[in-house]
């Protein structure tokens, strides 16, 4: 059993693995993990929105030991992550981290708010530091303002930046 | 035999990843066969893990076996472990990794359990040791550490 907690060292060795098959195959994964996650976060966010989101990332924040700020309003929910535990272990790690890990986060939320209507502005800041901003808006204008303040905007399949 | 453990976790657990971790496996077989996850595996074993891989290649079992207590034991396996003169004995009689799938999917992936045989035998890759692993049933398994003949 690879234990749930090295979860991520997995997910580094198969990301370098499919980065060395070609971006499409990396972002055909990305899409297979949204998949899998749909059946955690997709009713949740069909039937309670905003407030659903905050749901799960409560939920996720305790289980995956997250020191991370939430925030909502009517308008829009903001996830602040102050030390993010799957970039902190990767970067600990024995083996050598994917540059480009922080991209697998918004590639597999990213298609799940566009199935719901919602829209991502996902700020990574910076690949090599555990801490990221991403906020969900109802409406798009909001959302489209919102990119002017990022430091380094995420894409995710389908929606490249 | 040191007392060292590099992989220790505290905290809470979330077991979902247990069911990422199958989704990955029919993902990478599906496209590339079993062959290419076996690799990956074989990196988790001798990269991820190499501070295990390079005791046991020293001759020291002990955070191996460490490490099974540590991690069985934070997501609440039904397990124990045998430590003898001429082999070393994981019996699991209740993985909640492959169960915590079943709940999830209904059937895991038929490779889920090559996660454990895989990284085993790459962690034992070039030691003085060969670790085997038998599936005894659904969720169920024993892991053995013996010297090589």
């Amino acid at each position: 059993m690879i234990p749930s907690d090295h979860f991520t060292r997995f997910y580094n060795e198969v990301f370098k693995f499919l980065e060395s098959q070609g971006e499409d195959q990396l972002q055909a994964y990305f899409l297979a993990i949204s998949k899998n996650q749909e059946k955690h976060i997709l009713e949740l966010i069909e039937t309670k929105g905003l407030e659903g989101m905050e749901e799960y990332w409560t939920h996720i924040k305790i289980e995956e030991n997250c020191d991370m700020d939430i925030d909502r309003n009517e308008d829009r929910l903001e996830l602040r992550m102050n030390v993010c535990p799957s970039l902190s272990k990767v970067m600990d790690n024995d083996a050598e981290p994917m540059g480009r890990y922080c991209d697998h986060c918004a590639g597999w939320i990213g298609p799940i708010f566009d199935k719901t209507g919602y829209h991502l502005v996902y700020d990574v800041i910076d690949r090599k530091k555990p801490q990221c901003v991403m906020r969900v808006f109802k409406d798009a204008a909001k959302a489209k303002e919102a990119e002017k303040d990022v430091k380094l905007l995420m894409g995710w399949p389908g929606h490249k930046v | 035999m040191s007392e060292h453990l590099r992989y220790a976790e505290g905290g809470e657990v979330h077991l979902d990843f247990h069911g990422a971790t199958n989704t990955t496996i029919d993902f990478i077989i599906s496209r590339y066969g079993v062959e290419a996850m076996d690799a990956i595996f074989r990196r988790v074993g001798k990269d991820v893990y190499r501070s295990i891989h390079d005791d046991l290649v020293a001759g020291d079992t002990g955070q191996l076996v460490r490490h099974w207590r540590h991690f069985f034991t934070r997501e609440n396996c039904d397990y124990d472990i045998d430590v003898g003169a001429d082999e070393i004995v994981l019996t699991v009689r209740h993985c909640t990794a492959w169960h915590h799938v079943a709940k999830l999917v209904g059937t895991p992936s038929p490779h889920f359990c090559d996660q454990t045989s895989r990284t085993n035998e790459a962690l034992a890759e070039g030691s003085p040791y060969a670790i085997d692993t038998e599936i005894t049933g659904p969720g169920s398994c024993r892991q053995v550490i013996r010297r090589r003949a």
